[in-house]
């Protein structure tokens, strides 16, 4: 199967390669970019454990596969003495006073961290122009969003300035800029991945995952990172997903869509007609297609970002510049809070702070935020009788094309309606991959909770027949 | 209370972006199941770590330290804290 880490790997132990030739190679690329990726470089350590890869091979000793693979981190992840800045002004000089358990274990595998990669700060928006370091421009047009909130991981990737990067995904923030920048990005089942030292937006649907250019290195790097953390206690137990087991798709007999997401009047056409299109080739190769129902667009949409403000604006109240972070002094405690935040926080960041607190207020929270989530066990419970006919279920992964930079913020809610393909495999805590083919922004495959192994599957079969 | 002040942010203002989603909530059809009935997200008690002080390492100290927004002597410095 192709795998770059794989080629990298043979490049290393063959010595077609330095691995410090490789790294540097990648941080020139870094440096030089025009796409606004970069946060911060890691450069010194990087090289630093280059040259102990390259010191390796030179005695003979064997390499692990991810051994000496440069990476990109969205810029949300604590990485031990690097700044994690969320992309605000907050937290601009914040450093990293330890490392999460993702990042560790690829540390530990041996795998070379370049870059903190740009994003929408805290994960707020779906465009990674909620940033303090610039707009991310995407990989193919750069008069085009890089999409968000992982957009600097997805288009550090698909230019090849990092192997592979790790992303996170709330309510799509990895999966749509994937879809955006023809890269593969997987959000895995809620609780497959250590949440610890990532720092949270939504609690309750935030996960870790890899963006990659192959569905092999996606694998890989999803098997490096996966486990129960003592650290994290949502997380649970799971079987490595091995290379043989998902070169056969026997298993999936039958396939579902959503018919809601393609009558809507927001979908594009051709994304549309090319949907249909792939559906098309399922069938002929012998695989039941099922329309199923789901909820309407706009309740997906506002049920997601009830529950994720709410809990934002929870997260988010320990910022306030006492232990940590940018304060700005007033004349007392609260005014330094108050002031802190108002200053540091973006326009972004601040609508959904001050949304998640209304809902969440005395004489709002029965009828808003109990509400959203009745709806959200409802929508977990159609997926559990949808997966009772179907094996997996296909989506497209946005409705539209990406939007030129500086389209999103003049509209919000445009915005936040743009995530609707996304938001209810989030809300459901389903396992569910962009692969960068079928439509112009991808497709999306997902499946029951814990099935992560049958979206490999699906995946691996699909990129071979469309 | 107003929104700045239940946020601590000065100056905050309610969206009506933000409100518009609220509404559709609203006005949502749910089913009369009362939530959470699904829910079993409860740690087994063998499950936790072991109940030890663990001692961060010198270097996670330092770094928070260098965090520090004001510091003197090794301490943090804040507001002092009036009483309304």
């Amino acid at each position: 199967m192709e795998s770059q880490i794989r080629t990298i790997h043979q490049q290393l132990i063959n010595k077609e390669i330095t691995c410090t030739k490789l790294v540097q190679e990648r941080l020139e690329l870094l440096k030089l970019n025009t796409h606004v990726t970069v946060n911060s470089l890691l450069e010194a350590s990087a090289l630093k454990s280059a040259s102990k890869v390259d010191a390796k091979i030179k005695s003979g000793q064997e390499i692990g596969l991810l051994e000496g693979i440069p990476f990109g981190i969205k810029d949300v992840y604590m990485l031990q003495g690097t700044y994690t800045s969320a992309s605000s002004d907050l937290l601009k000089n914040y450093k990293s006073s330890y490392t999460a358990t993702a990042i560790q274990k690829l540390l530990d595998a041996g795998a070379i961290p370049l870059v903190k990669e740009n994003c929408d700060s805290f994960g707020h928006g779906s465009s990674s122009e909620n940033t303090i370091f610039g707009a991310v421009k995407n990989a193919v047009n750069p008069t085009l969003v890089g999409g968000g909130s992982s957009g600097g991981s997805a288009v550090n990737v698909s230019k090849d300035y990092t192997v592979f990067s790790i992303g996170g995904d709330t309510g799509g923030s990895i999966r749509q800029p994937a879809g955006y920048n023809n890269v593969y990005g997987f959000k895995p089942t809620y609780g497959r991945i250590s949440r610890f030292g990532l720092m949270a937006y939504a609690s309750s649907t935030d996960c870790v995952g890899p963006i990659t250019k192959s569905i092999e290195d996606a694998r890989i790097v999803l098997n490096t990172i996966s486990g129960k953390d003592l650290k994290d206690q949502t997380t649970y137990h799971s079987e490595k997903i091995l290379e043989e087991a998902i070169l056969n798709s026997d298993a999936i007999k039958t396939v579902g869509y959503f018919k809601n997401f393609l009558e809507s009047d927001a979908i594009d056409t051709q994304i549309k007609s090319d949907f249909l299109a792939s559906i098309e080739k399922i069938k002929s190769k012998g695989i039941q297609v099922k329309a199923l129902d789901f909820f309407e667009l706009d309740t997906l949409v506002s049920t997601y970002y009830t529950l994720a403000m709410a809990e934002t604006a929870s997260n988010l109240s320990r910022l306030d510049g006492t232990n940590y972070g940018n304060r700005i002094e007033g004349e007392n405690l609260k005014e330094t809070y108050s002031i802190t935040r108002s200053e540091n926080f973006s326009e972004e960041t601040k609508r959904r702070i001050v949304g998640g607190n209304q809902v969440l207020s005395q004489g709002f929270s029965d009828e808003i935020y109990l509400k959203g989530l009745s709806l959200r066990d409802q929508i977990a419970e159609n997926f559990k009788k949808d997966f009772m006919e179907v094996d997996v279920i296909l989506s497209p992964v946005t409705p539209n094309l990406p939007p030129a930079i500086g389209d999103s913020l003049k509209d919000p809610l445009a915005m936040y309606l743009s995530d609707a393909y996304t938001v209810g495999f989030s809300l459901g805590q389903l396992p569910t991959l962009t692969m960068p083919k079928g439509t112009e922004t991808g497709l999306q495959i997902t499946a029951a909770k814990n099935n992560d192994e049958l979206v490999f599957k699906f995946a691996n079969f699909l990129k071979d027949i469309i | 209370m107003t929104v700045d002040v239940l946020s601590s942010i000065k100056g905050a203002q309610p969206s009506e972006s933000v409100n518009s989603l609220f509404e559709v909530i609203k006005n949502a059809n749910t089913t009369n199941n009362s939530f959470n009935q699904n829910h079993n997200n409860a740690v087994f008690l063998d499950d936790l770590r072991e109940d030890v002080v663990f001692h961060s390492p010198k270097i996670e100290k330092q770094i928070i330290i260098e965090n520090f927004p004001r510091e003197k002597k090794g301490y943090l410095v804040v507001s002092k804290v009036i009483e309304e």
